[in-house]
């Protein structure tokens, strides 16, 4: 999963109004120049200007006369409507047989099923909901203006306003209480799905557990998946997978704080050094989650029985600390700015390399510097999580079987470099797990050193990471990171290395999640709505559908307009068409090539412009957070909200000014 | 009740955008100024002329009938009134208001041709509805539902949705929701349609009900005997223009005949007044037993029917 953006909502806010005036203000403009060219068309040049200010001017009575009643009247009527003709009823009935059959064909043993079974509620609850709500939205004011049925609610006192508000609200009140009923079976048709248990295999005491050759290799593919383990035995499989089982040795250091998890504890001896071992019953993950263990014990301390929790390690909702800002360094230690480009198209990370044999000790590096680092943001701070997820690109393939070996280091960010000393800690090695989310420990007592800003040595041992390291007003802290491994590239962004906060509530990120649907339900409710008042239904559901897909791809047609791409904007490309001159070719200085840069940087800001007037749908989109077990930030959520309700306000005008301007009978 | 009313041939265009009357008057309810309207194709090319010219007055209290045979624009011009459709040229003014004025619709009930209601609602949904459309408060809101459903006689089908209903009994609860605002102006577009017999008498009775409580009726029928008998006043319609306008009375009241009727006069008499008449130089068209019309007989039986279940009528054998 990749996370590109990193916004605070109120930076955020004023740049968004900004490009949203920019945006709106022409687009208004030109509605306005096409509404007074029609009234020309009817009724004179002169007359038209009359009837288009009185036109404009009729919305302000008609926004402060609306009636909260009336609005609640036709939501009501909409609601009852889409009830009655059991639309929602059809919606329903066909996810709960999705729900009921699905299980069917997802398999809960392989890696991460949790993503395979969130993705396939969240998709199906999308797919429908947004179905059901344009179809609701699109054919009720062209339903109720072919039965007639309009006539008598406009010879009402209703004003256009309170039509627009009413059905929009009526079908987004129906949709967002079948979206929380559909959330709530799809949370229990998840839980349900995936919670299982096991039993050891053999009888359930320590009779079960074997003993682990010494010389047994540390791998997941061998015999023993830790490296202090003694005994080892296997649990039943069950959901399509099966655990390991170990009996760990787990030393402590005098003074040391006891295993927070004291049901697995099978002994506990006090070595004559002081140290304390204690020999624990531990499950390895599989298939992403793993168990619990508790032992019953007889009098004398034995254990008597063996049992397995449920399954531990779905249900996430990660909080990431991404970085503030992330630095590149080349291979002789200059700035870079985007690191190294390895000749991937999608130029999102930035690589730094291993060195070579000509500069065998590349000094590349990239330098990630985090701020807010305070014991209150983790659950557990005596040792801390750094989850990443890294792209490697090999320039020769060795043993494919090999990872590729990188480094972190952490560092302290000197308030004053001429001034203050600088904490470094040693540099820890580890394997790279490509497509993988790889989390790597930290321990709070960081071993590392204290230079002073001459370089010079001041102090070596243990240091703390939140007093001494990030122990700044910002409490900043530094992360290097570096490929060990000569001739190969490890790449990254900003958003591929966090520090895993204490993770939020699974059911309220479940909400956020949902919320995102209900801001897409929103905005599709609303287009069916406006876009009805002036076109027939099913044009209308195939206009919200274009604008839909219009929002997808937005990004990308953002990226096309920008000024620098070579060719030239759409006017000098097919010109080159034309005569045949590739884009290398610069064309000759003169008039006609002013003319087409002029007016292909007109056509390009206006192409750029008009891509903020269809919303960003990959930002009311938070799936992938659910998938992948992230949770989504309240800025995020505030974006998505803002969004849509931005533009929700401005097709429900055009809708407002569509409807008062258009004959009802005919 | 005198107004007037004269058929226009000029096409003048009046200011349109002035939204109320300075001169208004407010015992004229309802008024169109030369009002035309032409329907147009996509392309704005002119497909019918509707209404030419219209002009008229309806004043407060009266019961005005559009007449004219189908395509004549009667309901063209009702839906120009309501703001349903905007004219090409001319305006129309309901209390003085433009037509298109969305407040004049509070003291406005309209009937459409066909009761378009949501067919999915009950009776007591569909008053609760359109009372909600008026802002009346809840409690006023039911009782007056409660009220006009007992006045349209549908008070043991309030609670059946509106798709099981008779096309009469759509268009009771139909002028129920018409009435659900107590209007001063009610527009009734072929307020009989669909009905039976004596459902066609009840509604004109309920429209002669509506002009006594001193409210202003404008209804268009095709149906004559139904605007005959309600109407004040009538204006007559034919492709789009106004051919005739007046008081129903003296619009059918044929100046130079006399009619006389009696009752018990023996048949020898019949002949000494021929002779009277003769003498008085009179030609006589017509002495006969009088007949009454198809519509009284058929109430006259209903109501002996409904008042003596199983006898057969006295009306009927005596009529026969």
């Amino acid at each position: 999963m990749v996370v590109e953006n990193f916004e605070n909502f109120f930076a955020w806010l004023p740049s968004a109004l900004w490009t949203f005036v920019l945006a709106g203000g022409p687009a208004v403009l030109l509605i306005i120049i096409l509404g007074y060219l029609v009234a020309a068309f009817r009724h004179g040049p002169a007359e038209a200007f009359y009837v288009v200010a009185q036109v404009l001017f009729g919305f302000i009575p008609d926004l402060f006369g609306t009636s909260v009643r009336r609005v609640f009247a036709i939501a009501k009527l909409s609601v009852k409507e889409a009830l009655r003709r059991k639309v929602v009823l059809v919606t329903f009935a066909v996810f709960a047989i999705a729900l009921l059959f699905g299980g069917w064909f997802m398999n809960a043993g392989v890696d991460n099923p949790d993503r395979t079974y969130v993705n396939f509620v969240l998709w199906g609850t999308q797919l429908l909901i947004l179905f059901m709500g344009m179809l609701l939205s699109a054919f009720s004011l062209p339903d109720d203006i072919k039965n007639k049925t309009i006539h008598t609610v406009v010879t009402k006192p209703v004003r256009s306003t309170e039509i627009v508000l009413g059905r929009i609200l009526g079908f987004v009140a129906l949709g967002t209480a079948l979206l929380a009923l559909m959330g709530l079976l799809s949370f229990l048709f998840v839980w349900r799905s995936l919670s299982h248990t096991h039993q050891l295999v053999g009888s359930q005491d320590m009779a079960a557990m074997t003993e682990i050759d010494p010389n047994t290799r540390e791998s997941f593919r061998g015999g023993r998946v830790s490296e202090n383990a003694i005994l080892q035995g296997r649990t039943t499989g069950d959901s399509g997978h099966f655990h390991s089982v170990e009996l760990i040795e787990d030393v402590r250091l005098p003074g040391a704080p006891e295993p927070e998890n004291q049901a697995n504890i099978v002994s506990k001896k006090v070595l004559p050094d002081g140290k304390t071992v204690y020999e624990r019953l531990i499950v390895n993950p599989a298939s992403g989650h793993t168990h619990q263990v508790t032992l019953d014990k007889n009098a004398d301390g034995s254990v008597s029985r063996i049992r397995l929790g449920p399954a531990a390690g779905y249900f996430r909702a990660r909080v990431p600390v991404y970085a503030e800002n992330l630095s590149f360094f080349d291979s002789d230690g200059s700035k870079n700015q985007s690191g190294i480009n390895v000749g991937r198209e999608w130029s999102y990370r930035g690589y730094v390399d291993g060195g070579n044999l000509v500069r065998p000790d590349s000094l590349a590096k990239a330098e990630l510097t985090f701020e807010g680092i305070t014991p209150n943001r983790f659950d557990n701070p005596e040792q801390l999580v750094v989850e990443m997820t890294l792209s490697v690109f090999r320039t020769y393939k060795a043993n494919i079987e090999k990872r590729v070996i990188g480094s972190i280091q952490f560092e302290s960010v000197p308030e004053d470099p001429n001034t203050t000393p600088i904490f470094r800690s040693e540099v820890s090695l580890f394997e790279t797990e490509e497509y993988n989310v790889q989390t790597i420990p930290v321990p709070r007592k960081l071993v590392g050193k204290q230079f002073a800003p001459d370089g010079t040595i001041l102090k070596e041992g243990e240091f703390d990471l939140f007093t001494d390291f990030a122990g700044d007003e910002k409490h900043r802290l530094k992360l290097l990171l570096r490929c060990e491994d000569r001739n190969q590239y490890l790449g990254l962004a900003k958003g591929d290395i966090y520090f895993r906060a204490s993770d939020d509530l699974y059911w309220r990120n479940f909400i956020k999640g949902y919320l995102g649907i209900w801001c897409q339900l929103l905005v599709v409710v609303t287009m069916g709505v406006a876009f009805s008042t002036f076109l027939s239904a099913p044009v209308a559901m195939i206009l919200s559908v274009v604008v839909i897909l219009f929002g997808f791809i937005s990004g990308f047609v953002r990226n096309l307009a920008q000024p620098d791409v070579s060719g030239g904007g759409p006017i000098e490309s097919f010109w080159r068409l034309i005569t045949q001159k590739n884009m290398e070719i610069d064309l000759e200085p003169g008039l006609q090539r002013t003319l087409m840069e002029q007016a292909d940087t007109l056509l390009v800001n206006m192409l750029y412009y008009l891509t903020y007037l269809a919303p960003d749908f990959q930002r009311l989109n938070f799936s992938q957070y659910l998938t992948y077990g992230y949770a989504v930030d309240g800025n995020r959520l505030a974006v998505a909200l803002c969004i849509s309700i931005g533009f929700c306000l401005w097709v429900s005008i055009l809708g407002y000014f569509c409807l008062k301007t258009r004959e009802i009978a005919k | 009740m005198s107004s007037t009313a004269t058929p226009s041939s000029g096409e003048s265009r009046p200011r349109k955008l002035e939204q109320t009357n300075p001169d208004y008057d407010p015992n004229i309810v309802v008024e169109a100024q030369n009002l035309s309207k032409i329907y147009r194709d996509f392309w704005g090319r002119q497909k019918v002329r509707a209404l030419r010219s219209l002009d008229l007055e309806i004043r407060k209290g009266e019961v005005f009938g559009l007449l004219g045979p189908n395509g004549s624009g009667k309901s063209t011009t009702i839906k120009l009134l309501l703001g349903l459709l905007f004219p090409t040229s001319g305006r129309a003014l309901i209390f003085g208001k433009d037509a298109t004025e969305v407040r004049k619709n509070e003291r406005i009930g309209y009937l459409p041709e066909e009761s378009y209601l949501y067919r999915f609602l009950t009776a007591e949904e569909t008053l609760d509805f359109y009372g909600r459309l008026f802002d009346m408060p809840p409690k006023l809101r039911k009782e007056r539902a409660a009220e006009l459903i007992e006045k349209v006689g549908l008070t043991w089908a309030k609670r059946r949705q509106l798709r099981e209903y008779s096309k009469g009994m759509v268009r009771r609860i139909g002028l129920a929701q018409a009435l659900i605002n107590d209007p001063d102006l009610v527009l009734l577009d072929e307020p009989t349609s669909g009905l039976d017999p004596l459902g066609t008498r009840e509604m004109k009775d309920m429209i002669l009900e509506l002009k006594a409580q001193g409210k202003t009726i404008l209804m268009c029928s095709h149906l004559l005997a139904d605007v005959e008998d309600v109407c004040d006043r009538i204006a007559i319609l034919y492709q789009g223009e106004l051919k005739e306008l007046g008081r129903v009375d003296s619009l059918l009241q044929v100046s130079d005949e006399t009619q006389v009727r009696f009752k018990g006069l023996p048949e020898s008499a019949h002949a000494e007044l021929r002779a009277i008449i003769a003498k008085h130089g009179g030609e006589v068209l017509s002495l006969e037993n009088p007949r009454t019309s198809l519509e009284d007989l058929f109430l006259t039986i209903v109501r002996e029917s409904q008042q003596r279940p199983g006898h057969r009528s006295q009306g009927a054998r005596s009529s026969g």
